[in-house]
């Protein structure tokens, strides 16, 4: 059978690739098990994986089509206020120490 | 710090919570370019950047203790990366691992990774290296990575430079591992 797996430079080209795309899980999934032995001991592939990225960062990012500013303030704003609901309303934590309270253990204790 | 950034942090690491949640809008609005531009180099896509830094900034309202005492702006994205943006990062395709052949720590290393050399630069300083770094280059080299920043793909580039797809992913692959020297050298430098 012949050798399907990847050389290094290429995937490093086929991670570039997705990262530019933003398609990162799709190179993630296409790794066989040999590729993913072979990244581990790539040095070179981590040293240029770095480059990568920032190339995508100094290449690309610019040209995304990132949201306004404010319209996002407002989102955090309400991710902030469901913190704050869900903190609230969620019950009181159990006491995990054996310690119940008094009331409690009054009422099962039998009379002497 | 800039003085918009420095008011923008005031009342961020307060312990009154209302007064954080009023906090956090003049600071999103600060570092949101930022901060999407950092993230993006890792993610490459708008809306996972997007949902990642929400969380990020809502991490931030929860427990802003890390970011007391920030001197620059440089200090303050190496704090955000490292305690806010790594572990959201790291989440992002934790999900996937089961099915990867891929181990845990080198996912991380390939998602979230620690801060290299390069990774603490701020966009322009790299945008400046990178500029230098790419006049050093031999023409060849140099015309192979710019045909990948306007976006073609490795078979265009190879039409365009007249040779085979492999060879082109091998001078890629070489130029990078140049590129990534010579920054290095530069950040020394500096």
């Amino acid at each position: 059978m012949a050798d399907m797996n990847r050389k290094i430079q290429e995937l490093l080209s086929d991670y570039a690739g997705a990262l530019r795309d933003g398609c990162l899980p799709v190179f993630l999934q296409s790794l066989t098990r040999q590729e993913g032995r072979e990244l581990t001991s790539s040095r070179d592939f981590w040293e240029a994986a770095e480059v990568v990225r920032v190339l995508n960062g100094v290449g690309f990012a610019d040209k995304a089509a990132i949201a306004d500013a404010g319209l996002f303030a407002s989102r955090v704003d309400a991710n902030i206020a469901s913190r704050l609901k869900k903190a609230k309303s969620s019950p009181r934590p159990r006491r995990t120490n054996g310690a119940r309270s008094m009331t409690k253990t009054q009422k099962t204790e039998k009379p002497i | 710090m800039n003085k918009r950034l420095r008011n923008a942090m005031k009342g961020l690491t307060a312990p009154d919570v209302d007064r954080r949640r009023r906090a956090m809008e003049p600071f999103v609005r600060e570092t949101f370019q930022v901060f999407i531009r950092y993230l993006y180099r890792y993610l490459g896509n708008e809306v996972e950047c997007e949902d990642v830094l929400e969380d990020v900034y809502a991490d931030i309202w929860e427990n802003p203790d890390r970011l007391r005492d920030m001197e620059s702006e440089r200090q303050l994205l190496r704090t955000v990366y490292l305690y806010y943006m790594r572990k959201r990062l790291r989440e992002v395709y934790r999900r996937m691992n089961r099915h990867l052949y891929l181990s845990q720590n080198d996912l991380t290393n390939l998602t979230a990774p620690e801060l290299g050399l390069l990774d603490t630069m701020s966009q322009s300083e790299l945008k400046q290296a990178l500029g230098r770094a790419m006049g050093r280059l031999k023409a060849r080299e140099r015309r192979a990575i710019e045909l990948w920043l306007q976006g073609m793909s490795v078979r265009a580039i190879a039409n365009e430079l007249k040779t085979t797809v492999g060879a082109v992913k091998m001078l890629k692959f070489r130029t990078i591992l140049k590129l990534k020297e010579m920054m290095s050298e530069y950040c020394h430098e500096e």
